[in-house]
């Protein structure tokens, strides 16, 4: 089975598909209850919320707890979601994130995580075990490619790593300021290097 | 100095879309900003979507205790409802009849962006909006639940099913790619060997098949997934490797 040799035809997959939008949809059905459709909300994003976890809190015992508790939140909370403020991916997404970053800034290895370097979080790094993340993973690695390096180390650092901007200011010995306007130049690059509409 | 405040502000779009604030406080101050400033609150948004990409390469298999653990976890869990009072912008397309509740904000999201993804000729455009539409009704129907399964072949199968309109939704994840001279085909299965073909599967995007609407659903009817060869089969020539009863 050669994955890649399969998808040969197939038109440049730059944006999310229907079933992008249909996680919308699922979560308007989980709102009701409907715990069939939390089962496939399950299926599309669980390994994208427990990746992203592990990213940021590297324990895989932690991360497994922390992933359990996001998606019970996202069971709990679905009739919050709200599709005029973005995508059903996003929504789950930042919970994850801002999950996983209270579990990291708050853990006692919090002194241990500023040993790490900016290229141990740098995704080449890490292989990727789906055939949908390492196509992700592909345009990704191919858009950070196209950043400065300090736009990529910050932007890295602070999402995958979970360091806050001041974090990041010290651990590549740059000015607040610098860290802030980095980030957001790099990330607007990163956006239309990807075609992200919103 | 104000306004150099407020440009100050504006460029923590991206620290504030990555949560990388360092405190609480300076997270309210920003979000204060946001409800003022629209421009602001549209860049967040993209930038979110984008990070969103970041999250999505760096997908991991979760081990596989987690599934067991959730839905067990979900059994016995509350909801919480709706935040009260809630304004919601009005749907940015006219055609989409209104429907009821959360459900119809989300169901013509999903139409847009289908429509969206789906534009081609005017001709076509018509076509994916009827589509559309057929699919955001199904979804919105009362009597709408989703049944999932995994497939011997890996990856699941996702059916959303409404009794009353006679129709369902499917979607798939993780289905192992084909060569182009193959198919997924779809079929409802009936009693008396009643097997009727019901679409066949589009290429995924990112793994992932877009909705597909089928209609003609029969009482006591089972859903079930073939590998045909490409163009389909009139009925199925291999065992189905996912079979979901389609009840009520």
């Amino acid at each position: 089975m050669n994955p890649r040799g399969s998808r040969a035809s197939q038109p440049e997959p730059a944006r999310p598909g229907g079933s992008e939008q249909y996680l919308g949809q699922l979560l308007a059905l989980i709102a009701r209850g409907d715990e069939g459709a939390f089962e496939s909300l399950y299926d599309h994003l669980s390994g994208p919320v427990y990746g992203l976890i592990q990213k940021v809190v590297r324990d895989p015992a932690q991360s497994e707890e922390v992933s359990q508790e996001v998606l019970l939140e996202v069971w709990r909370t679905a009739a919050r979601f709200d599709a005029a403020k973005g995508s059903a991916a996003t929504w789950v997404m930042t919970i994850a994130h801002r999950r996983a970053i209270d579990r990291v800034r708050s853990s006692s290895a919090a002194s241990a995580r500023e040993q790490r370097t900016a290229e141990r979080l740098i995704v080449e790094d890490e292989v990727a075990d789906t055939v949908q993340a390492s196509l992700d993973r592909e345009r990704v690695r191919r858009c950070l490619d196209g950043l400065t390096e300090v736009q990529r180390e910050s932007i890295t650092l602070a999402y995958y790593g979970g360091y806050s901007y001041r974090q990041v200011a010290g651990v590549l010995g740059a000015a607040l300021g610098t860290i802030k306007t980095r980030i957001r130049d790099g990330l607007i690059r990163m956006r239309d290097c990807l075609g992200v509409e919103w | 100095m104000v306004r150099l405040l407020r440009h100050d502000l504006h460029t923590l779009t991206g620290v504030y879309a990555l949560d990388a604030l360092d405190t609480q406080a300076e997270r309210d101050r920003f979000e204060r900003h946001l409800n003022r400033c629209q421009s602001c609150a549209s860049e967040v948004r993209g930038l979110r979507e984008t990070a969103t990409r970041l999250a999505m390469a760096a997908a991991r298999t979760p081990p596989p205790g987690l599934r067991h653990a959730v839905m067990a976890a979900v059994t016995r869990t509350r909801q919480l409802p709706a935040i009260a009072h809630h304004a919601r912008p009005e749907p940015r397309l006219g055609w989409v009849p209104r429907l009821a509740g959360a459900v119809a904000a989300v169901a013509t999201a999903v139409a847009v962006a289908l429509g969206v993804v789906l534009a081609g000729t005017q001709h076509q455009l018509d076509r994916s909006r009827a589509q559309n539409q057929a699919i955001a009704a199904v979804l919105a129907a009362p009597d709408a639940h989703v049944l999932t399964s995994k497939t011997s072949k890996g990856g699941s199968a996702s059916v959303v099913v409404s009794a009353a309109e006679r129709k369902m939704v499917v979607t798939t994840a993780g289905l192992p790619p084909l060569p182009s001279s193959k198919v997924y085909e779809l079929w409802l299965i009936g009693a008396h060997k009643n097997i009727r073909p019901a679409g066949l599967l589009p290429l995924p995007v990112n793994g992932h098949t877009s909705p597909l609407l089928a209609s003609g659903l029969l009482h006591g009817d089972t859903f079930g997934v073939t590998v045909e060869p490409a163009g389909g089969s009139p009925q199925p020539t291999t065992r189905p490797f996912v079979l979901i009863p389609l009840t009520g």
